[in-house]
């Protein structure tokens, strides 16, 4: 490549940036936002959760409650190890162009997505840990089952508000797969790919 | 990307620059803020862009530049062109912004990890990585060397670049031919 076709190359790549829609900005910026706070809010939730079972644990001295504590920091443990796996690489873009922001807002609703999911799982293999240990604890003379249906108003609440989860997690996820279908639309169009 | 208008920049000025508003017609200095903004305000962001490292950062430095050619157009007779006008207040604006920012560091390369959705030859996204390296590269040169090779790839000629630096046409050649070296190292190296 002889100097004025390199220069002439140089020059159409650098002038090749396509603007960054102000929504899109916009929207990437109120992400990071809440992701800032979503990390605040889950920083609190573990001191909290692992905090207060493992105080627990001390106080009580129970082998039983020593348990809850290890499952609480198993399950902390399992959530940040997949929030810092999803939000590796999706804190800012990968340049200042309109590529980049569309690549990352595309990121971040895939990395919602697989939230979705492991927010599912993580909840059962709780509400599933947490039911047994009760019902093993209380040393109920009526079958699993029927304890778990009709044993008592907590169960019930626990019921609900599983139900209630779910709902609002469909609910996200319909949210964030349409605003995917949205993004890669825009992605096509700015950027013909 | 912050819009940045005319009427943005009306309260807060000193006494001189109101003086002189009353002599020249606003709405012609408005009319010619926002053809200078329509016509070069993507090169001046790209220009933005080549001296910070975030987004905040550059559009920060854009409404400055925005609010210093504001302030500068009543002072503007036309000895030169509107372009060399607004690349030099830029350039002006950029050093300062460095100066404020001395500790701010440029990573050298945040590798650009786009998947390819339709990799082939010359595709798109190809054509982005090359432009993003690029960048990347032109961020991480010597500030003298940056300065020329922006104002190149840009399109603007000797004369402009020595106009809006305020160094000889000679020495542009100079800086733009070390510039280049430099630039071709740096892209050799990121192969």
């Amino acid at each position: 490549m002889n100097a004025d076709t390199e220069l002439e190359s140089w020059r159409e790549e650098w002038q090749s940036e396509a603007s960054i829609p102000a929504d899109l900005h916009r929207n990437v910026e109120r992400q990071s936002l809440q992701m800032r706070l979503l990390l605040i809010a889950d920083t609190v939730v573990t001191i909290v959760i692992g905090g207060g079972s493992t105080a627990w644990a001390l106080l009580s001295k129970d082998p039983g409650v020593a348990l809850v504590a290890v499952a609480a920091w198993i399950f902390l443990a399992a959530a940040w190890i997949f929030v810092f796996t999803v939000n590796r690489r999706l804190w800012r873009p990968s340049a200042i162009d309109a590529a980049a922001f569309i690549d990352l807002s595309v990121r971040r609703c895939e990395g919602a997505l697989k939230a979705v999911w492991f927010a599912g799982i993580l909840f059962v293999a709780e509400i599933a840990f947490d039911l047994s240990w009760i019902y093993v604890r209380s040393n109920l003379q009526q079958s699993w089952w029927r304890w778990l249906l009709f044993g008592s108003l907590r169960t019930d609440i626990v019921w609900i508000c599983t139900v209630v989860f779910f709902i609002l997690l469909v609910w996200y996820r319909r949210r964030k797969s349409r605003e995917l279908a949205r993004l890669l639309g825009l992605r096509e169009e700015i950027l013909g790919d | 990307m912050k819009s940045f208008t005319a009427t943005d920049a009306q309260p807060g000025f000193g006494s001189t620059i109101d003086l002189n508003r009353e002599t020249v017609d606003r709405k012609s200095l408005e009319e010619q803020f926002e053809r200078i903004l329509s016509a070069h305000g993507p090169a001046l962001s790209r220009l933005a862009a080549s001296y910070t490292s975030t987004v905040s950062d550059r559009d920060d430095l854009v409404q400055e530049t925005a609010f210093a050619i504001w302030q500068a157009l009543p002072h503007f007779r036309g000895d030169c062109s509107e372009r060399t006008f607004a690349f030099r207040i830029a350039h002006n604006r950029a050093i300062a912004h460095l100066s404020r920012n001395r500790e701010q560091k440029i990573d050298p390369l945040e590798e650009v990890e786009l998947r390819d959705p339709a990799p082939g030859p010359e595709s798109d996204f190809s054509r982005r990585q090359r432009a993003e390296t690029l960048r990347t590269a032109v961020r991480g040169l010597p500030l003298a060397y940056r300065q020329v090779i922006v104002l190149t790839l840009e399109g603007l000629g000797y004369r402009e670049i020595a106009a809006v630096l305020g160094i000889s046409e000679s020495n542009v050649g100079a800086r733009l031919t070390r510039a280049r070296q430099l630039l071709q190292d740096a892209l050799e190296n990121r192969k």
